[in-house]
């Protein structure tokens, strides 16, 4: 016979291409991931650029509408955005990698792996867009939207918007993916045992504040650390979220 | 014979649901295993146990030697699209004929694009918007162009039209010969497999309860019909998995019946003929139901 018996094929993957091919799989459509974000990106700063002239025309003192810019949430949405795409990958992209026989530990480290090189990817082209912001002094019209106050202001250097995106970018997809573990081992009694608690600590934390008359504090703790001394603190919590999802996803079997 | 799964007392609770209970198997290489039973009768729970997708309650299972629970190794050489496969919401036909040999050593490209035509799937359409049979489909060509060693087909059947179970009943069978491997194929549609069995595993209510070589099965059950008296007395001594009477007459299906048995059926009067694998399996699951 000329058959060949398929078990003495050569065997799978090396553990890093195991991880590796979870990037893959991520990104396997990579409109949703890659291309439609930018896409809203371009237009919501389009639309940005509109309400800029517009602003400009009508406002009777241009300092004060220039100070304001700085407040633009235009870019916040991206957050969101990527902690929806982490949610989706634990939610429906995890069944589908455990049909093609891949282990849950592969499948999370590999998508840890691709949320660290999408909040990179992300980080470097808002941080490009920061500087010509910058160095255009606002698009030539003094619009502001890669420079919030949120990512730094306008003074803050490039290395530091850089580093201010990825954090802030790790902590949504590290938090939408543990949040969404809890729902695909536990289901809906998962999310809200974790809502109850996370509410309990908020209103336990605002309690707190509120008696002990500390909310000085909190003002000084996020002038002291800025925005980027923030959002690297707020790496802190992400992580164990990370770490926490991990575990959580280990002894996970997607119900449909 | 190299055996592949071994599972010994094999058991799986879902709270006070027992879908799969003390479950003792064992499956060989190269070999086309159908694992049949009614529906909820743990099939899928089964067969996700054997590939690390549930966690036992209790028991064991090994495959290729080692517990399939989160081992690279093993599940490499596995393929499970489940009969309720979840894809990504963004993913269309092409995304998953994209993705699938990145996870398969022996994907075959060519095979997948000529299943792809054959069952007539459209490529750019969503896997949302797929019918029931397009989406059974997807699964049986991922099961088949991955030519993983270890393939489990569940349910797919499902919602295919004649055109597409007879295709893909011919695509199993004639790449099975040039690349053997081992498949196990769950289903309740008996008839439209038993053919292509060489073994056959039924599961009831979570219980194993015929776990045989295909043709041996074929050949073990017959009925015999006669008169009631005749047919009572005969079968007196021997297993009766059914037995259905009118008026005087009366017809009873024998779980066994060898050539001497054969010998004294006749001499009895009494008119032999041969049960289907449906037939067999219909009279072994419903047992508890008739009676009532």
């Amino acid at each position: 016979m000329t058959t060949e018996t398929l078990t003495a094929r050569r065997p799978g993957g090396t553990p890093i291409s195991r991880i590796t091919r979870i990037v893959k799989l991520n990104l396997t459509n990579p409109w949703t991931t890659i291309i439609l974000p930018w896409l809203i990106i371009f237009a919501i700063f389009a639309l940005s650029y509109g309400i800029w002239l517009i602003i400009l025309r009508n406002a009777s003192n241009v300092e004060d509408a220039s100070e304001g810019m700085q407040y633009s949430g235009a870019s916040s949405w991206i957050f969101v955005y990527m902690m929806v795409i982490a949610v989706q990958s634990m939610n429906l992209t995890f069944p589908l990698a455990l049909g093609y026989g891949v282990t849950r530990r592969d499948f999370y480290l590999g998508s840890a792996l691709t949320f660290a090189l999408l909040s990179a990817m992300y980080a470097v082209g808002l941080t490009i867009l920061a500087s010509i912001e910058d160095a255009t002094n606002g698009w030539g019209i003094g619009g502001r939207m890669f420079t919030a106050i949120y990512f730094g202001g306008a003074d803050a250097q490039w290395w530091e918007r850089l580093l201010t995106f990825f954090f802030l970018l790790l902590v949504f997809f590290f938090v939408g993916a543990s949040v969404a573990t809890l729902y695909v081992r536990w289901k809906a009694n998962g999310l809200v045992a974790f809502f109850l608690a996370l509410g309990i600590l908020l209103v336990g934390g605002v309690a707190l504040l509120s008696y002990t008359e500390s909310w000085g504090l909190v003002g000084d703790f996020l002038a002291a650390n800025q925005a980027l001394g923030t959002a690297a603190w707020l790496l802190v919590p992400a992580a164990m979220a990370g770490i926490a999802g991990f575990f959580v996803l280990r002894r996970a079997t997607p119900r449909s | 014979m190299t055996t592949v799964v071994e599972a010994h007392g094999l058991t799986k609770h879902f709270g006070k649901v027992h879908a799969v209970e003390d479950a003792t198997f064992t499956i060989e290489e190269n070999r086309i295993y159908g694992l049949l039973g009614r529906n909820g009768a743990g099939k899928t729970t089964l067969m996700s146990l054997l590939t690390g997708q549930e966690f036992a309650t209790s028991g064991r299972v090994e495959v290729y030697g080692h517990s399939p629970v989160e081992n690279a190794g093993v599940l490499e050489r596995t393929a499970f699209i489940k009969e309720s496969q979840r894809y990504p919401d963004d993913f269309r036909v092409k995304h998953v004929l994209k993705s699938a040999p990145w996870f398969f050593a022996n994907w075959d490209a060519g095979f997948a694009d000529q299943l792809v035509e054959e069952f007539r799937l459209p490529r750019d359409r969503r896997i949302k918007k797929l019918s029931r049979g397009q989406l059974s489909a997807v699964g049986v060509i991922v099961g088949l162009a991955s030519r993983a060693p270890l393939t489990f087909f569940d349910e797919p059947y499902l919602g295919l039209d004649a055109v597409a179970r007879q295709l893909f009943y011919d695509r199993l069978l004639a790449d099975y010969a040039e690349h053997p491997r081992t498949v196990v194929l769950s289903t309740h549609l008996i008839d439209e497999v038993s053919n292509l069995l060489e073994h056959v595993i039924v599961i009831d209510d979570g219980r194993i309860i015929i776990d045989s070589d295909a043709d041996e099965l074929r050949g073990s059950a017959t009925t015999v019909a006669g008169t009631s008296a005749s047919v009572d007395a005969f079968t007196k001594d021997r297993e009766v998995l059914h037995r259905e009477g009118i008026g005087g007459l009366a017809s009873a299906t024998l779980a066994g019946l060898d050539a001497s048995g054969r010998r004294a059926a006749a001499a009895a009067g009494l008119e032999l003929t041969p049960v289907s694998l449906q037939q067999l399996i219909v009279r072994s699951t419903t047992s508890g139901i008739e009676e009532k």
